[in-house]
Parts: C-alpha cells; structure tokens; sequence
C-alpha cells in the first residue's frame, strides 16, 4: 500500500529541444509546444484528482514556466514553488550550444551516446572562451546559491548531478513528502533520471537505456521510507508516450543531410 | 568651489538647492507594488473578495504592461510576494516572465488576499444595494472597521472559499468570514513586519503582487495615513508602484508610477481625484 506519492515531470520543448542542441545551463523558455505539452499535463494530473501541496523546480525558466503551466491549469496557484538550482539540468559543459546531430557527425553516434548516457563520464568543462560562458555566469540567479558561484558546476557526468541533487532530496524534498505532502518536481531530463536511478536503485550501466519523455507525468509510489513499491508510471495515453521516448532517442543520432 | 557674487536672486536660489539637497535623506532601499488588474468579475462589477476569480483578458494585458515597464527601467528584485488569489499570483507571473526572472523566489500567503467581503461576495453593485438598501451600503462605503455581513455556511461560495484546502492551515480564529478594512490591514501587516521588514532591511529588492486592501494597509504604513486618508486612495491597477525609503522604510518622496508617459500621467491624475471626489 503506498504511502506517498511522488509526481516527476520533465520539462517540454524549449527552443532549443527543437533544433536538437545541448541547452543545459542556457536559459531558454518553452517554445510554444513546449506550453502546450505543459498545458496537457496539467489537464492530465486535474482529471486524475491530483491535490498538490508543494512544487519543486530548478531555477532554469522553462522548468518554472512549465510548473505555473501545470498549476494554471489545474487552478493550484496558490500552492508553494520552491526553486533550487540543485534541480537544473545536467551541466553539458563545453558541449552546451552544439548540435546533437552535428556532435554525432563529428565524434560518431557512439561517442555522444557515451557522453549522454554514461553515467561518470564528464563532458569537457565549459571555459571563459566559450560563446555561453559570460550568459551563464553572469546570471544574477547564481549569485544567491546556497554554494558560491565559484563552486558551481562547470561540467558534469549524471553521477555529478545525482551528487549535488541528492542533499537537496535529503534534506529539503523527501522530509516533505514525509510530511504527508504531495510533491510534483518540475525538472529535466537529467535531474529527473538521476534521481529515478537513486530512487529506484538503477545500476550505472542500466540508467543509459533510461529515456524520460518530455511533457509525460511520472508517478512513483513509495513506502513509507520513500523507497518504490512498483515501477514507476508513466501517466497518459500509452501510444503517445511510446512516441515521445522515441522522439528523444532519435535526438542522439546523426541524420545526413541535417536538420 | 567658488559661489560668484552675482545678483543677489541667483546666489539664493543656489544656496538653496545645496541646502534641500543637504537635507534630502538618501534612499536606502526601494520596494515595488503592483496591484492586480481586471479580473472577470471586475467586468462584472460584482464585489470579489476572497473569491478565487481569474484575470480578464484585460487583466493579462495590463500585467504584462506592468512587465514591461518594469523592464524599460531595468528592475532586477531578489524576492516576491503576493497572495493566494490567482488574480495576484497570475499577475506575479506574467510581470516575472516579462522581466526574464521566473527564478525569483516567491512567498504566497494568504495575509496578502483582498479584503474578504463575506455576505456581499458575489453580489454586484445593483444586488448589494437592491438586498441591503442603498443607505446600508453607504454606511459600509465609508466605514473604515464596520465589517459587511459575515458569509454563513449558507452562502453560495461558503465550501468554495472557507473549506478551500489553501486554507486548511488556518486556524478558526484566522480565517475571516468578513472584513471591514481595518481587519484586512491589522491582518496583512504582521506579514509586512515580520517577513517582508527583515529581507528589505537585507538589502533585498523586494516585489509585491497583491490587492488594493491589502496594498492599502502596506501604503497607509508606509505613509502613515489616517483612516481616511487611506479609504479616499485608490492604487491604480497593473501599473508598478516605486517606493524609495530611507534606512528607517520612511518613503523620501512620493510614491511613484512606472510606464509609458501616458499611462502614468493617467494614474497620477486618477489618484488625485480621487482625494477630491466625495461620492
């Protein structure tokens, strides 16, 4: 019988989801496919009687912006965003800005898989000749981290991410959910996994073949100590999703004649 | 610096600049209002309160107006507050979205909602009068602590309101079921001391979406404005309002309007009616 329940939501398109390059730490918003894949899931977790008590986001604009989306829709306004850069999208490091496909063209589908999908392998840090550099860091939001900018990220494998995403889930989301509160995180394809490999105990060499779809709920249903007691779901029409986790396979690979 | 003897009028007026300006306080930290605009019972003209009406397509564009002002002069905040109405908090977002800092943190709370209008919420101007009699409504017009008549369980909107899960936390002496403004403002500003005084004694920039009450109890402490004073203001709608205030929040000058020369002129000229328009 679960005790809680868990919502986890990656983000929808965002402009840059559409021409297929690592957005990571730019701040990009939803595109408006991106509003409307939010817009759905909304509609979605209303009409199965979902009562959130606490949003948590990153402090990028498009998981925010895809959070008010949900709570608009669901008329839930009034119920608590917390916003911690703990949630942000993995760090992609010097690759933020390249093309996926142009990426797999260059360094082979199987070289960017790695980098996508492994799960220590750091992309190149990020450097102060990159053409995203100053845009990132020159961002007031990073001056009120609960670290110093200088200690923030500049590159980041997944277990990179699941190391300063977990005191934040210890220590800040799992004692409310224990609570009793019900909890939607609004976040990213990469906080998302990291976390769902720690939740579910995925083993480093499984948690590549993890894709999340965008726009598509996942309910984890946990025990009392917050550990699962069934697979997670991913909620909506089943056909759909099929095609939403494809859509962002394909993403990896080079296509000739580029998009 | 040299003060050339020239006529006698020109030394004076200098002089006199050098001395206003000595004693201008300097502002020490700035706060920024906004109060929500047209929800779609505002078109109605029906009396809204606590009731959770959304936004008029009208309201969207004077938020984003409000957004855009704000950005035209470069506002960057650290923290916001606004209440548990989706009018407030839809508001809050549009503008967060215009000035490109949706990472804000955002504090809701309930001690920030309009003034509850308890009996009369959902009544429009004609039915207020037509069921409680024009002389009635008067009485409550003018009255700064005569609350309207509660919302009994009776009341149409009473679960909607009342039992609505926002407000499970409260206990039953905090939850109104009616508010003369006096109540509305001895409720909003505990908030204001206790949370929002510290973080803009932190140097904070601090951004509040709310309601016309409940900016009035923050405007008439600020001000320190008489009972009266206070009910004969009206804060314009979707417009940011600039407060500058010394080290101890005194506000060192009026406050003011932001956007577009036009739309300020308006609001100005609309606040200053009102003080003269006796209805």
């Amino acid at each position: 019988m679960p005790e809680h329940r868990l919502f986890l939501l990656r983000h929808g398109e965002g402009a840059w989801n559409k021409e297929n390059r690592f957005c990571s730490w730019v701040d990009q918003k939803l595109s408006e496919d991106g509003v409307k894949e939010a817009q759905e899931c909304g509609r979605l977790l209303k009409e199965m009687g979902c009562q959130f008590d606490m949003v948590f986001t990153s402090i990028l604009s498009r998981s925010v912006q895809t959070a008010w989306q949900v709570l608009e829709v669901m008329g839930l306004e009034w119920v608590p965003v917390v916003k911690s850069w703990r949630l942000n999208e993995r760090h992609y490091g010097a690759l933020i800005g390249l093309n996926r496909a142009e990426m797999a063209l260059n360094h082979g589908e199987e070289r960017v898989k790695l980098w996508r999908r492994s799960y220590d392998v750091t992309p190149p840090p990020i450097d102060e000749s990159h053409p995203f550099f100053t845009e990132i860091y020159n961002d007031r939001r990073y001056n009120s981290c609960d670290i110093p900018k200088e200690n923030l990220p500049r590159a980041e494998s997944l277990k990179d991410v699941l190391d300063r995403l977990l005191p934040y889930w210890d220590n800040i989301i799992a004692p409310e959910i224990k609570r009793g509160k019900t909890v939607l995180l609004s976040a990213h394809g990469n906080s998302c996994r990291a976390l769902l490999k720690h939740l579910e105990g995925i083993s480093d060499s499984d948690i590549a073949g993890v894709t999340l779809p965008t726009g598509v709920p996942i309910l984890l249903e946990l025990d009392g100590d917050l550990r699962p007691v069934k697979p997670r779901q991913l909620l909506g029409d089943q056909a759909k999703i099929q095609a939403a986790i494809k859509k962002v396979e394909d993403q990896g690979k080079a296509k000739p004649g580029g998009k | 610096m040299l003060i050339q003897k020239a006529s006698g009028g020109v030394a004076d007026a200098f002089l006199f600049r050098v001395r206003k300006f000595k004693s201008q306080r300097m502002a020490a930290y700035r706060l920024v209002l906004i109060r929500h605009g047209e929800s779609c019972w505002n078109q109605e003209n029906r009396f809204c309160g606590w009731f959770d009406a959304d936004l008029s397509e009208a309201g969207v564009q004077e938020a984003k107006r409000g957004g855009q002002a704000l950005k035209d002069s470069g506002f960057e905040f650290d923290v916001c507050y606004t209440s548990v109405l989706q009018r407030a908090i839809r508001t809050l977002w549009l503008v967060l979205d215009g000035i490109d800092q949706m990472w804000l943190p955002v504090h809701r709370t309930w001690r920030l909602n309009e003034r509850h209008y308890g009996g009369l919420t959902g009544l429009n101007k004609a039915e207020t009068a037509a069921r409680h009699g024009e002389a009635q409504v008067k009485v409550w017009r003018r009255s700064y602590d005569i609350p309207p008549p509660p919302m009994d369980a009776e009341h149409d909107l009473y679960s909607a309101i009342s039992q609505d899960r926002r407000y499970r936390d409260l206990s039953k002496d905090q939850l109104p079921i009616c508010e003369s403004l006096k109540d509305t403002i001895a409720r909003a500003l505990p908030f204001w001391n206790e949370e929002i005084v510290p973080q803009i004694k932190e140097g904070k920039k601090v951004l509040i979406a709310a309601h016309g009450n409940s900016l009035r109890g923050i405007v008439k402490h600020l001000e320190d404005m008489t009972d009266e004073a206070i009910m004969n203001l009206n804060l314009p709608t979707g417009i940011p309002i600039v407060y500058e205030l010394d080290k101890n929040l005194k506000p060192i000058k009026p406050m003011q309007f932001l956007g577009d020369e036009e739309t300020v002129r308006k609001a100005m000229e609309a606040v200053a009616a009102q003080g003269k328009a006796k209805k």
